[in-house]
């Protein structure tokens, strides 16, 4: 190893970056595209975090009650402002109340992060399969909204398929355009992992802490990390861009010692 | 089918020229003549007589009137032209009853334009007029036939219904069961909006009236994979609403079953010992794809069943719409109407049959709230 790398490593090393105490999601909009968040659980678990803004994007665009259609978003929240307390999270329900989404939800809830509330992050703890983007003029406008979001300097961290790489998943094999992450179970929650495969980039601690579910490992529960963790280092850096979080993810994992 | 026109006169040269008229201006019609009433009859007896162009004074005491009336009998939709010097004999309004729509003088420019445009002014009549009779007979025969059919396809249904829901949901409670050695089990399933669950003896169960998504079942969707819930641990649970038969339960291990159009979840409860492990969870995911499976066939031929039955009612219904007898005569726009859903089911099939049944009964019961009813 270089001297010049081992310098590099040295100064982003998950120490020294993660655990600065300024490393708390302050000042950074998080977009949790998902069932919605019910904010009187996530206000009771997280009393100084900002109060929740979100819309309902299906069967079309509406008001944001803080009731969830389902507690899957809520538990994503939870854990984003478990890793980033002070990040302010935006919720876009996506599934309302018939308890079913569809792709055209999802992209309108990317552009939504995108244009109304000026979101840093976009957390995607979702998927469908290469089946359902079908036609092909859905699954480009879907690549379209990600690649947007990563033009306007905007992270998005997808959930790779439970199953991945058995059965792919989109938007999380839409990468490189954005962190796409499979799960893993890790001592230190803030512990993103470098591991390309097949298209999908980082394993993050797939572990939730709250809500239905939480404690089964899920790439649903890893998204967030990673996307908590962004978080964590945009409130020290606001204008790192996509591609250079990316390379702090990969610089961390392998000051950990990861190849 | 072409029209069919019968010119009777008792003078042969005119009723020659009256047919050689007609038969060289090429206005497609069968020509037939008839030089008394006894030979009329003997045509429109077996022949569907649309146009009968009648001389007045037919020379046997019998007049063209008369004759129409009889010739009614048999071509009940026959009109006629009358041909004569005594149009006053008979006054408008009762030789319009009995089918005279338009008279030509003998006396007074009997020319051969005037015949033509007056045979061309009740063809763009009786021509439409003779379709929509075809189609009401065809509808109502069609109304009839499958009058007749319809019971033997509800019974057909009825018995090729491959394994209904709450028989598969026993069966596969009690195979999961057994195999992970679960205290109990139930399949839920959200079709249409309405949640329903039944348990391992098929029985149906309790279920509460809330959004699928906020159930355990919808949150097991939104998993996408088997996955074990502490139902004691009040944090795992937030933001659950539970059915009766899961409130009472301590750990679930939930299966959703992946279906396009439908939700569904195998639920097991309560597995003494250790709990719910990873095999548990394999053994589930294979019952969740069996599940899947039953719940997808169970809806195809739910499906299948209403389309079948909607294009059913739906050509009852077009049937329905042009009346029932030939002196009832539907308003031009409701025949446009039948056309137009014969045309629709034809070309795009029952499912656009159905969505404008739905658009025509939005209509009636939005007209129905602005008149009050």
């Amino acid at each position: 190893m270089t001297d010049f790398l081992r310098d590099l490593l040295a100064l982003v090393h998950p120490d020294r970056l993660l655990h600065d105490p300024r490393a708390d999601g302050a000042g950074v909009r998080v977009g949790v595209v998902d069932s919605g968040i019910d904010r009187a659980t996530i206000a009771s678990a997280h009393p100084n975090a900002a109060p929740i803004d979100g819309v309902v994007l299906t069967p079309a665009l509406g008001p944001y009650t803080g009731v969830a259609s389902a507690p899957h978003g809520t538990t994503v929240a939870d854990v984003i402002l478990t890793v980033a307390p002070a990040a302010t999270i935006y919720s876009a329900d996506v599934f309302g109340p018939s308890g079913t989404g569809d792709v055209a939800a999802v992209v309108a809830a990317v552009y939504h992060c995108l244009d109304a509330w000026n979101c840093q992050v976009i957390n995607l703890s979702l998927g469908v399969t290469e089946a359902r983007l079908q036609p092909a003029i859905r699954r480009n406008e879907f690549r379209k909204a990600i690649e947007e979001a990563y033009h306007r300097g905007v992270i998005v961290v997808a959930a790779a398929h439970n199953d991945h790489p058995l059965t792919k998943s989109y938007p999380a094999a839409f990468s490189p355009p954005l962190i796409s992450v499979d799960k893993a179970i890790f001592a230190d929650p803030l512990e993103v992992r470098y591991r390309p495969q097949e298209e999908v980039e980082f394993l993050g601690h797939g572990r939730g802490y709250r809500g239905p579910f939480a404690r089964e490992p899920a790439t649903s529960w890893a998204a967030p990390h990673v996307a908590g963790v962004a978080a964590r280092l945009l409130s020290l850096a606001p204008d790192l861009r996509p591609f250079e979080i990316k390379a702090l993810l990969s610089l961390m994992s392998r000051a950990r010692g990861n190849a | 089918m072409s029209e069919t026109i019968l010119v009777v006169d008792d003078e042969e040269p005119v009723r020659r020229t009256i047919v050689d008229w007609l038969t060289e201006s090429n206005l497609g019609c069968t020509v037939l003549s008839a030089g008394d009433a006894e030979s009329a009859l003997h045509h429109a007896q077996s022949t569907s007589i649309d146009l009968a162009i009648l001389d007045w004074n037919l020379g046997t005491g019998v007049d063209g009137l008369q004759l129409l009336e009889d010739l009614a009998e048999f071509c009940p939709e026959i009109v006629a032209i009358l041909v004569t010097g005594y149009a006053s004999r008979a006054t408008p309004l009762m030789a319009l009853r009995k089918g005279v729509r338009d008279y030509l003088d003998k006396d007074q420019e009997f020319t051969r334009d005037k015949l033509l445009a007056a045979v061309r002014r009740q063809l763009t009549q009786i021509v439409p007029a003779k379709k929509r009779r075809e189609m009401n007979a065809a509808l109502s025969q069609f109304r009839a036939d499958v009058e007749k059919v319809l019971p033997l396809v509800q019974t057909s249904a009825a018995l090729t219904d491959p394994v209904p829901l709450p028989r598969a949901a026993a069966v596969l409670c009690a195979y999961v069961m057994s195999e992970t050695g679960a205290s109990h089990a139930a399949v839920v399933a959200s079709v249409d909006g309405a949640i329903r669950a039944w348990d391992a003896a098929g029985s149906s169960l309790q279920v509460a009236d809330v959004p699928y998504g906020r159930t355990l079942a919808g949150a097991a969707a939104g998993f996408g994979a088997p996955a074990v819930i502490d139902l004691s641990d009040s944090s795992a649970t937030a933001g659950l609403n539970l059915h009766p038969f899961e409130q009472c339960r301590r750990s679930a291990l939930v299966a959703p079953l992946a279906v396009a159009g439908a939700h569904g979840a195998i639920e097991l409860f309560d597995k003494p010992g250790a709990g719910f492990g990873g095999d548990d969870k394999r053994r589930a995911a294979a019952a969740a794809a069996i599940g899947a499976e039953l719940l997808a066939q169970a809806l195809a031929d739910r499906d299948a069943n209403r389309a079948l039955f909607a294009a059913v009612a739906a050509a009852l219904k077009s049937s329905d719409l042009p009346g029932e007898s030939s002196h009832h005569r539907a308003d031009p726009a409701t025949l446009e109407l039948a056309e137009a859903i014969q045309g629709l089911d034809a070309r795009h099939g029952s499912p656009a049959v159905q969505h404008c049944l739905e658009l025509v009964r939005g209509l009636s019961r939005l007209l129905d709230d602005l008149a009050g009813r």
